[in-house]
């Protein structure tokens, strides 16, 4: 896959972690800032998605195929599913939603570059 | 009817008052959030393996088809919240404290049953245990709820008098 793309989507997911960690201690709510990280992440996933459905085929064998080619597209949902929960949510648990989106997101993009480190 | 006798409110007034507890509000957010994530995860899983090799190990492949299916159960219920929904959840939340507990014992015990992996074998290790803790969590969290919500009636019925 490609390397670059995998490091900028963990760091923005790291800044968006840190984002959420701060405004939760501050009782802050969903904002722009946190609002405009997470587009770009979700940008950067559907580059990720572009790139990753382009060189599926390097992946010879067929289940480990679909499995990458799933979580392409699963990884895609967290962040707009985070978002929309942590709106609804006017405590504090808004920010731990949009904390653990943040950190589902680092956890699939690494299993993805997993996969396809030992598969292609 | 179990209500007091004041406000008939069927739908929460979320400003109004002090919010009445429900299992899809505040922590439950979360509990929802990770809920529905394995229950995309297991879905997604058994989907894989059962279209893919499912001759290889149809018994874990069955469990992780069940395992998805008791997932969303859960995941509809805390975040509907209403009574019957709960007592779903309930439900949904003991079998899966009992699946992965059960499932677990045996993947370690007879691991020729289990080439391969379920989100409860080796009791969620694979998914780091939240299968085993997430029951637990949500078991107290409505049983926080329900006693919260009793209480709040109570305070209401008092008040009326």
């Amino acid at each position: 896959m490609l390397q670059p793309l995998t490091v900028v989507l963990l760091v923005a997911s790291g800044v968006l972690g840190v984002l959420a960690a701060h405004h939760l201690l501050r009782g802050r709510l969903v904002d722009d800032p946190l609002i405009i990280v997470g587009a770009v992440i979700e940008l950067a996933l559907l580059v990720q998605l572009v790139v990753g459905l382009t060189k599926a085929s390097a992946i010879a064998d067929g289940a480990e195929r679909a499995t990458f080619i799933a979580y392409l597209f699963t990884v895609l949902l967290v962040i707009p599913a985070s978002v929309v929960i942590a709106v609804k949510e006017k405590t504090q648990w808004a920010m731990a939603v949009v904390l653990g989106g943040a950190l589902v997101v680092a956890i699939l993009v690494a299993r993805l570059q997993q996969v396809w480190s030992l598969n292609a | 009817m179990p209500e007091p006798s004041p406000p008939p409110s069927p739908s929460p007034s979320p400003e109004a008052v002090p919010e009445r507890p429900h299992t899809g509000h505040g922590f439950g957010r979360l509990l929802v959030a990770v809920y529905g994530l394995l229950a995309l995860a297991a879905t997604g899983r058994s989907i894989l393996q059962i279209v893919e090799y499912f001759d290889r190990a149809p018994v874990p492949f069955l469990l992780s088809a069940l395992a998805a299916v008791i997932y969303l159960v859960a995941t509809i219920g805390l975040a509907r919240g209403d009574r019957a929904s709960v007592r779903l959840a309930t439900i949904a939340l003991t079998v899966e404290l009992v699946g992965v507990l059960t499932v677990g014992a045996w993947s370690l015990a007879d691991k020729a049953a289990f080439p391969e992996k379920t989100v409860w074998s080796h009791f969620g290790q694979g998914y780091g245990y939240v299968p085993l803790v997430l029951p637990l969590v949500g078991l107290w969290w409505i049983r926080r709820t329900a006693r919260a919500g009793a209480a709040a009636d109570a305070d209401v019925a008092r008040s009326a008098h």
